[in-house]
């Protein structure tokens, strides 16, 4: 493969790429604002200014200090190239470093900040934010003007999620590209000039598309702030485990970004991942992380006389065991919000030891979802559900529906139900039948199944636990757990062994390695399709870390 | 290596001891008399009666904490959790909230909605004053953490805090600080049109 | 004399000198350690407590001082209104025709009466001010240590669960009560002869009538008494070191003992000359030796100062404290003793300051001797103090008088006791203790030879001059 130097490191590179490019893919930081791997060249914020020492040097006359005369005198220096739009060639020689270099990305920083408010104790992205990150590493002075910087507008509502400070913003336009280039929705511009230069919205409209929350990411200031993130917690304060979203098919490869001293979840962000969802993500996938702490069953739960009574986790293990035992025409009801894990245990229990014959898969419906779900061409799939293709993979059986469930239910074919989560197509109404044989879900929100269930066992939720997702495209990713589950709940293939346990059943499936392994090699299998994307697709290690900001 | 250490010399009267003890009791029966019935500037009374009496603390003594106000009386905290994130003792519990719609700070500042120092696990290092950047939580009281009989007593709240004022009696500091409609803070000074 | 009036006046007896030890020496004397500590270190001291009184008092304190000035001026002019009328001859003269409130009014009698009144207001008035601090009446700090020492009684009295219940109880009772039994037999005053308690004695001669010599038991062992009592001490110190199953008490208990048991062989040396002397092992007869001769500091100035030294060592106080040894061993022999029991030692202390003060007020200083003060009046005048048939005969007459005369030697004794004791505290406060070792040194290879040397001097002198 091709190479160049920069700075004496040879690095490779593919035809077409930019400087910046090339060294971003061999894992170099040249500092930057305005470039994104994801976006087009905009080349407007000059911080990743090069010397390119293999070329004949365009030259700029300069007045330069002499000591011996003691008088400025006519002299020129190299000019600086962008390295985010300068094409790399074989064997081209690139300076990143050295006081000409250095000196203009001091003056860049200088110029960026000199309207800033540094309001940096009041802005959510303190603590990740390229000014901050850039001013200790190039400048590290003190602001020389002295006046009173200009004046825009702050707290401007964009739409529903996003709120824009002009003051913070560099005037990069990444957020602008991005509605461009990725969503195509010419949402967002800029106007006025020099130091009145803003960004605004396109006239009548608000920033309302699927995408939204994306721009506050790819924002590299804290111009752009999410009203859901906006005053919550310091980033400083969080801690990232990798995942996946559960929110479609997609399967978006995602940081969870909790509160380790809380154990909250506060936020999810795209987590880079060529193969699957690039740079990014869509508002409700990051959105989906409410339902980690929200409307979540924390309790037994068994119904009584028509009524639901809470009881201890314990005592719903022992009634699903009863339950079980006495089962005859067991129908399992698998889950496409579950991972591969969970179905395979529920798998083990109930058809092999259970010897189970009526196998269903619940699955959400893009109506049943509230606001309803449509999929697109950018990211989000038809599908809103993230495992389908994993459940009915480990299954290892072809699957009914929820509605033929209900049809067999009303049939007798059934006497008892083992089902997993809490989604389902149809609504509580439509289920209400499966209330009538005895009905074990396991779940950890309160959804549809769980509602029309008589023993509910609590589980973890998607934070809470690790598993695997087999996306739409038939990849599986492996997603790490992030905050500690609530005390005494622990995950469905968990749960299923020791309901197992209590009915004398021995799955000898004690630890998640175990259940890996023993999973049927689909997963391998498929994941060799994810192999070669970059980042690597399946997660599993590095919780807690924190990855650099693109 | 071991090495000779030699004794001090001892005159007679000093082997003698008796002679040494006199000329001590000598120099204390004197300080006595001094301190008991001498005249007032000879006395050499070090110690004070406490509760009594007391001495100031000395000027940069860091005591309990204060956040200060603004000229309105709002507290001059942003909580930017700088204080809670620099404090070693991990006692400060702060919970930010925006201006409502029609405040003049709207869009500009988050304030505390709930700032609680626990006074009894803070080890008055002083590092949330150094970390804070708006000087809204200062020690310089210059008096300590009164003595009380619960633990829930020595649980500081927004409202406790902004009650104790600083060693020169006021809420506010000399620091300068700029508010919306200041001539040096024009504020959103144009309209923004979609 | 009969049975009875022995008895009653043996409980006087021993009421006073238990009294003195108890009400008066133990207070005194921990104030002064507490306060007089204090001060040599350019402290305040201990003096907040103290019972608040009402803010009436409190403002207007310098009115109550101006007033007892006010009373003691007053007093003073009638004083002087009762002397100008006895100047003039008028001293018997009878005030009011009827006694009133059953009591003959005479110039002499209002003299007498007024001057008192004038001599106690005057330093009322100037100590006023110093019993109150702030809002509280504090008595110079004394109810602070009345407040401690009731604190310590009421605090929560630990046994050690492995210690010896019973002797750990014992211990300190073994301790405390040989320290006031020392005190029987002290001779605190001269012979009283209740029958001429009015009027003045002969300077020579035997005198007829009840006698009731001061001192509780005039035993014929005397002194060995003492010796023998006090050595009962050493038992509640090991003792306590024994039963407390602490082994910093153990090590305590153990250096008491040995250090109490080496320092009673030169207690025991150190007085012999004043046995040779004073030709006599009672009290009350060296007492005598001294006023009819002269003090025993002037003739036995080194068995004083060896006495003293090894007294200080046997009540083992500073710097003799090694047994307690707070830097080494804690708390020494009483570590495991708290509440009553711990203050039980305590006060055995400052009974022993009290009465090994009180013992060498009688060995060296006279005991209750006033210099010039003989039983029939007083030697600087010749015993001729002599005032009858003026005007001012009433002052001879009482001034003679042998109640008089016993009452100032009582107090000279109690005074000189006081002053010793307060000596021993201010010793306590200049001198650094002594290691263990260098105690035992300075007990057999100074202070045992000395006083060896010290006999022998003393019996070529004695046999030399033949007295």
């Amino acid at each position: 493969m091709a190479t160049f130097k920069l700075d004496g490191q040879e690095i490779p590179f593919e035809a077409g790429d930019t400087i910046i490019r090339a060294a971003w893919r061999k894992g170099v930081e040249i500092p930057h604002y305005c470039w994104h791997p994801g976006l087009s060249v905009a080349a407007n914020c000059r911080m990743c200014l090069v010397e390119i020492k293999s070329q004949r040097p365009m030259a700029l006359p300069i007045l330069a200090w002499d000591e011996k005369k003691k008088d400025y005198v006519e002299s020129t220096k190299n000019k600086l190239q962008p390295a985010c739009q300068i094409e790399v060639r074989d064997g081209m020689e690139v300076v990143s470093k050295g006081a000409a270099v250095e000196q203009a990305q001091a003056s860049v920083q200088e110029f960026l900040l000199l309207n800033h408010p540094v309001d940096c104790p009041i802005c959510d992205q303190a603590g990740e934010c390229k000014l901050q990150d850039y001013w200790l590493a190039h400048q590290k002075k003190l602001k020389r003007k002295t006046t009173e910087p200009v004046h825009k507008p702050k707290a401007v509502t964009f739409g529903p999620t996003i709120v824009y400070d002009a003051e913070r913003c560099i005037m990069c336009t990444r957020c602008v590209r991005f509605c461009d280039e990725v969503v195509g929705d010419h949402v967002l511009d800029m106007r006025e000039r020099g130091n009145k230069n803003e960004i605004c919205l396109s006239p009548g409209r608000t920033l309302d598309h699927d995408y939204t929350l994306m721009t506050e990411h790819v924002c590299p200031v804290g111009a752009l702030t999410s009203k859901d993130f906006r005053f919550k917690a310091r980033v400083w304060f969080l801690r990232s485990a990798p995942s996946v979203c559960n929110g479609c098919a997609t399967g978006c490869n995602t940081w969870v970004d909790y509160d380790p001293r809380t154990q909250q979840v506060y936020r999810l962000r795209p987590r880079d991942n060529e193969a699957v969802n690039k740079f990014w993500m869509c508002d409700s996938g990051m959105m989906s992380y409410k339902q980690f702490h929200g409307d979540r069953v924390l309790t037994g739960r068994v119904r009584q006389d028509g009524r639901t009574v809470e009881i201890p986790r314990d005592a719903s293990l022992d009634a699903a065991a009863r339950v079980l035992e006495k089962a005859t025409r067991l129908a399992v009801v698998f889950s496409a919000q579950h991972g591969n894990e969970d179905n395979f245990v529920l798998r083990k229990l109930g058809i092999e030891h259970l010897g189970a014959r009526s196998l269903y898969l619940a699955a959400l419906s893009p109506e049943s979802v509230p606001g309803g779900w449509k999929g697109d061409a950018i990211l989000k799939s038809s599908d809103n559900n993230p495992n389908r293709a994993g459940a009915t993979h480990v299954a290892g059986a072809t699957l009914g529906t929820t509605a033929q469930l209900v049809a067999d239910v009303r049939a007798g074919r059934v006497d008892a139900i083992l089902s997993l989560g809490w989604a389902a197509s149809e609504s509580v109404k439509d289920l209400e039948a499966l209330s009538g044989v005895p009905h074990v879900n396991l779940a950890s929100n309160i959804g549809a199944l769980t509602q029309s269930a008589t023993v509910v066992v609590p589980v973890t939720s998607h934070a809470e636990a690790a598993g695997t997702f087999v996306n739409g495209q038939g990849i599986a990713q492996q997603f790490a757990r992030a905050v500690q589950a609530p005390t005494g709940i622990v995950s469905a293939w968990e749960t299923l062994v020791d309901i197992g346990k209590r009915m004398g059943r021995e799955l000898s499936l004690t630890r998640l390695p175990e259940v890996r392994a023993a999973m049927p090699a689909t997963s391998a299998s498929v994941a060799s399709s994810a192999a070669g994307s970059q980042p690597a697709a399946v997660a599993s290690s590095a919780a807690g870390s924190r990855p650099a900001a693109v | 290596m071991a090495y000779l250490i030699k004794k001090p010399a001892r005159t007679l009267s000093e082997q003698v001891y008796a002679v040494e003890a006199a000329k001590g009791l000598g120099i204390t029966f004197r300080r006595l008399f001094t301190n008991v019935f001498g005249k007032a500037e000879d006395k050499k009374i070090a110690t004070i009666q406490y509760p009594d009496e007391s001495r100031d603390y000395p000027e940069r003594f860091r005591g309990v904490h204060r956040l200060t106000h603004r000229v309105d009386g709002s507290p001059r905290c942003v909580a930017c959790l700088c204080c809670s994130t620099a404090c070693p003792a991990q006692c400060i519990h702060i919970e930010p909230a925006e201006y409502g719609e029609g405040d003049p700070r709207h869009g500009y500042e988050r304030f505390p909605r709930l700032f609680v120092i626990d006074e009894l696990r803070c080890i008055f290092c002083g590092f949330c004053v150094e970390a804070c950047p708006c000087d809204a939580i200062r020690m310089d009281t210059g008096t300590h953490v009164p003595a009380s009989w619960s633990r829930e007593h020595f649980i500081f709240d927004k409202e406790t805090l902004m009650s104790i004022p600083g060693r020169d009696g006021t809420y506010v500091t000399d620091n300068p600080r700029h508010e919306p409609g200041d001539p040096t803070h024009p504020g959103i000074d144009r309209d923004h049109h979609h | 004399m009969e049975f009875g009036w022995f008895l009653l006046a043996t409980v006087l007896k021993v009421s006073f000198i238990l009294g003195v030890t108890v009400l008066l020496y133990a207070p005194v004397f921990v104030l002064f350690e507490r306060r007089q500590s204090a001060m040599v270190q350019d402290r305040i001291g201990p003096m907040m407590g103290g019972v608040k009184m009402p803010r009436l008092v409190i403002d207007h304190l310098q009115t109550l001082q101006m007033g007892a000035f006010g009373m003691a001026a007053l007093c003073g002019l009638l004083f002087l209104f009762a002397t100008a009328q006895v100047w003039q001859g008028n001293g018997t003269e009878v005030l009011f025709t009827e006694p009133v409130l059953g009591v003959r009014h005479t110039w002499n009698g209002m003299m007498f009466v007024f001057g008192a009144l004038a001599a106690v207001h005057v330093p009322l008035g100037v100590v006023l001010p110093y019993l109150f601090h702030h809002d509280r009446l504090t008595i110079f700090g004394g109810l602070h240590a009345l407040f401690d020492a009731i604190k310590a009684f009421t605090k929560e009295d630990v046994v050690p669960p492995e210690a010896d219940k019973f002797l750990f109880s014992l211990a300190p009772i073994i301790a405390m009560v040989p320290a006031l039994m020392l005190g029987a037999v002290i001779p605190f005053g001269p012979t009283l002869y209740v029958d001429y308690l009015f009027e003045q004695l002969p300077a020579e001669g035997t005198i007829g009538g009840a006698a009731i010599p001061l001192q509780v038991a005039s035993l014929n062992i005397g002194i060995l008494y003492m010796f023998a009592v006090g050595g009962a001490g050493i038992i509640g110190a090991a003792l306590a070191g024994y039963s407390s199953n602490n082994k910093f008490a153990l090590i305590g208990g153990l250096r008491a003992a040995s250090q109490m048991v080496s320092y009673e062989v030169c207690l025991g040396l150190t007085i012999v000359p004043l046995f040779m002397l004073y030709d006599s092992l009672l009290l009350d007869e060296m007492v005598q030796w001294q006023v009819d001769h002269v003090w025993g500091v002037v003739v036995q100035p080194i068995a004083f100062v060896l006495f003293l030294t090894a007294s200080i060592a046997e009540y083992k106080r500073v710097p003799f404290d090694a047994p307690e040894g707070e830097s080494e061993i804690v708390a020494g022999f009483f570590l495991e003793y708290s509440s009553g029991k711990w203050l039980m030692y305590m006060l055995a202390e400052f009974f022993e300051v009290a009465t090994s003060s009180m013992l060498i007020a009688v060995l060296f200083f006279g005991g209750w001797d006033v210099p010039f003060l003989g039983r029939g009046g007083w030697e600087a005048f010749g015993y001729a103090f002599d005032l009858s048939g003026t005007h001012w005969a009433i002052l001879s007459e009482v001034a003679n008088s042998h109640v008089f005369i016993v009452a100032v030697q009582i107090g000279a004794f109690v005074l000189k006791a006081l002053l010793l004791g307060m000596l021993s505290i201010q010793i306590r406060w200049t001198l650094p203790r002594f290691r263990y070792d260098q105690i035992m040194q300075l007990c057999w290879r100074m202070i045992l030879p000395l006083a060896l040397v010290n006999i022998l001097v003393t019996g070529i002198f004695i046999l030399l001059t033949g007295i």
